[in-house]
């Protein structure tokens, strides 16, 4: 089917392999700054948003609508649906976010399992799939590509990697170098006592919703082009594999987060080509997971929590 | 409640004070007879396609009725119930295929199949608590889905996952029911008397000994550790019987439609079943019957019977889940009741006030 030309390393096949190393990493990218637009959430206001991809599919079917049925230039189409992540996550944030503040992470996280829910709901309705009917939402730097290194790319897979890779880097920067960031890692540590010292809290946790926000929007933006069509339910559970990331840095660390994101989307595209394993390859970011979590409570023997209520 | 016991009266002491029978259990023992009554003679004579809905209610009440176990008694949250119903579907149809087990005792085999999947997955993930078990399960969920698109259900094939691309459609049998319970009224009889087993069982757990160190658990794990509690064995007690649950609900459903396909479940069914546990109450067992009319009764009525979009089902799940988070821990079954008593006594009130003021004037 394919030549043997390629170089072969412990029997495997690189030649044959590279176009779904492209894909896996760009993938990864999405799945990547997703992860980290979690983990900075997390770090700042407790709460795990389990509603980010469905933010970003509401996002990605908004710019679909606009795209397809009104002849509003292109451009708008993708900045309303970034900005619709931000606008969303803020709403949630500033209306329930103070409500759930004193709460258990747990009851955080259902909350947003609640926006989930709604959001999910209202797709459903608004734009229902049936039969063999896809949308699709093609990017224009998608039809640009080039050779790297004897594997066709195109820009919106390297835009994935770059906005992934830049964006964990400056986010890095600025929770260590600005007063914002230095507000959001003294919030994690401890609220009340952050509140106390005049720090503005609920401005600044709205700051992290919104910027969370833009990150769900700008991934749900990426994800239908990379995956080829633009189906909410595999967009919303975008948030799994984000998950995953988070998990593999410990919800904590960027780096390691994006380390996780790009393993997470390399493992589900190289098993892509192996008819044995390719039915399996989705449970690629679940599997990840739960071995993350499990490495993670190695040590854990009583746990000390707050009643669930 | 606690009665002051004497050595010597030792079981039937404590018996006595498990199941009191002060005025308080005879009204709750009457109204759960009279609901039973309606429930097994009443509902079926509506219409056909209700009494499918109902058997539906059922079987759901009985899923959330093990996941309410686990959250409110003993503060550990699965996301992953419905991968236990798939597991017990699936481990049931496989059977059904293979042997010709009378019904009961597939029940059981199932249940049994179920809690001890349950257990393997609750084993490692014991050590977790709050939101990292929420999001073990959650992933274990996702990758029994996976697993479950790809092998899909057992149709009469040969081999480990019975399945086959040329079914013999003649030789299909479904998974039987039983045969006392052939048709939809009967198996609908025969799941809400099942259920009521289950709530039972669900009664006998929390009134008795494992319920205690359940709440000491869940009111504070190091207390139960100090005060001598178990709570490996405790907490894996739960999901043993909550995975038992689904299991036998999975068996349930899976006499109810026949032969099961893959597409009937999703993984965002996680997700509403844990909103409608919540909406409907952890903290009663009567929350998982409102749990169950929540999950299957509303879509039923929003399509069928008032041809309204059912995706609005899911706005309202997710609009309740952060309702019963905010402001009402208890579910409807909690809330419900306490309203209706505030209406009571508010309506009292101004009854109270018209005729005094009629009278002043």
């Amino acid at each position: 089917m394919h030549s043997v030309v390629g170089f072969a390393v412990f029997g495997v096949d690189w030649e044959f392999l590279k176009p779904y190393i492209v894909l896996g990493l760009a993938l990864g990218g999405v799945y990547a700054l997703s992860g980290v637009g979690i983990v900075v959430l997390y770090q700042a206001t407790g709460v795990l948003n389990l509603a980010f991809g469905a933010i970003g599919a509401c996002g990605a079917l908004i710019a679909y609508w606009m795209i397809n049925h009104t002849s509003w230039p292109h451009w708008l189409a993708y900045v309303t649906c970034v900005a619709f992540g931000g606008v969303v996550n803020l709403a949630y944030g500033l209306l329930f976010g103070p409500a759930f503040a004193a709460r258990d992470p747990l009851v955080k996280m259902m909350g947003t399992l609640g926006l989930a829910l709604i959001l999910l709901g209202i797709m459903a309705w608004r734009a229902p799939v049936g039969g063999a009917f896809a949308r699709f939402l093609p990017l224009p730097s998608s039809s640009h590509t080039f050779t790297l290194f004897g594997a066709f790319v195109n820009w919106t897979q390297v835009i994935a990697l770059a906005f992934a890779l830049v964006l964990t880097a400056v986010t890095t920067a600025f929770l260590r170098y600005t007063n914002l960031g230095t507000a959001y890692r003294a919030i994690a540590n401890d609220r009340e006592i952050t509140a106390t010292l005049g720090v503005p809290v609920r401005r600044v946790e709205a700051s992290a919703w919104f910027g969370s926000g833009l990150v769900a929007g700008a991934a749900g933006l990426l994800l239908p082009d990379l995956i080829t069509s633009l189906d909410y339910a595999a967009l919303t559970f975008l948030v799994i594999a984000a998950l995953a990331a988070a998990l593999i840095g410990r919800l904590q660390s960027l780096w390691v987060t994006f380390a996780g994101g790009l393993a997470v989307g390399l493992a589900q595209a190289l098993f892509a080509p192996y008819a044995s394993l390719a039915r399996y390859r989705s449970a690629a970011p679940f599997v990840l997971a739960i071995l993350a979590l499990l490495w993670l409570s190695r040590h854990r023997v009583v746990t000390i929590t707050r009643t669930a209520r | 409640m606690a009665a002051s016991r004497t050595p010597g009266q030792g079981a039937a002491a404590a018996a006595r004070a498990t199941f009191s029978l002060d005025r308080g259990s005879i009204v709750r023992g009457l109204a759960i007879a009279v609901f039973l009554a309606i429930a097994i003679f009443f509902l079926p004579t509506i219409g056909a396609d209700w009494t499918t809905t109902f058997t539906s209610v059922a079987i759901y009440s009985v899923i959330t009725l093990g996941l309410g176990l686990l959250y409110g008694r003993v503060g550990l949250i699965s996301l992953g119930q419905v991968a236990l119903l798939v597991i017990g579907v699936w481990t049931s149809t496989r059977l059904s295929f293979a042997t010709d087990l009378p019904f009961p005792v597939l029940l059981l085999v199932t249940g049994a199949i179920t809690c001890g999947v349950g257990v393997l997955i609750g084993l490692p993930a014991i050590r977790l608590s709050g939101l990292y078990l929420a999001l073990i399960t959650l992933m274990a969920a996702g990758a029994v889905n996976v697993v479950l698109v790809a092998i899909n259900f057992p149709n009469g094939g040969g081999g480990f996952t019975g399945r086959t691309d040329t079914p013999d459609l003649s030789g299909l049998k479904p998974v039987a029911r039983p045969s006392i319970a052939e048709g939809d009224t009967a198996y609908y009889r025969y799941v809400v008397v099942v259920a009521a087993v289950m709530f039972l069982v669900a009664l006998l757990h929390v009134r008795g000994k494992p319920g205690r160190a359940w709440a000491a658990i869940r009111e504070s794990e190091p207390a139960a550790l100090a005060a001598g509690v178990n709570i490996v064995l405790y907490k894996l007690w739960a999901f043993a019987l909550a995975s038992f649950m689904a299991g036998v609900a999975g068996c349930l459903l899976a006499a109810q439609v026949g032969q099961p396909t893959a597409q009937s479940f999703q993984t965002q069914d996680s997700l509403t079943l844990l909103a409608t546990t919540l909406i409907g109450g952890i903290f009663s067992l009567w929350g998982a019957v409102v749990a169950g009319c929540f999950s299957q009764l509303l879509p039923f009525l929003f399509q069928v019977q008032w041809g309204i979009n059912p995706n609005f089902v899911l706005i309202l799940f997710g609009a309740g889940l952060l309702q019963v988070l905010l402001t009402a821990p208890g579910g409807l079954a909690q809330q419900f009741p306490k309203d209706m008593a505030n209406l009571g006594r508010l309506v009292w009130r101004g009854v109270g006030k018209v005729t005094g003021g009629g009278s002043g004037s």
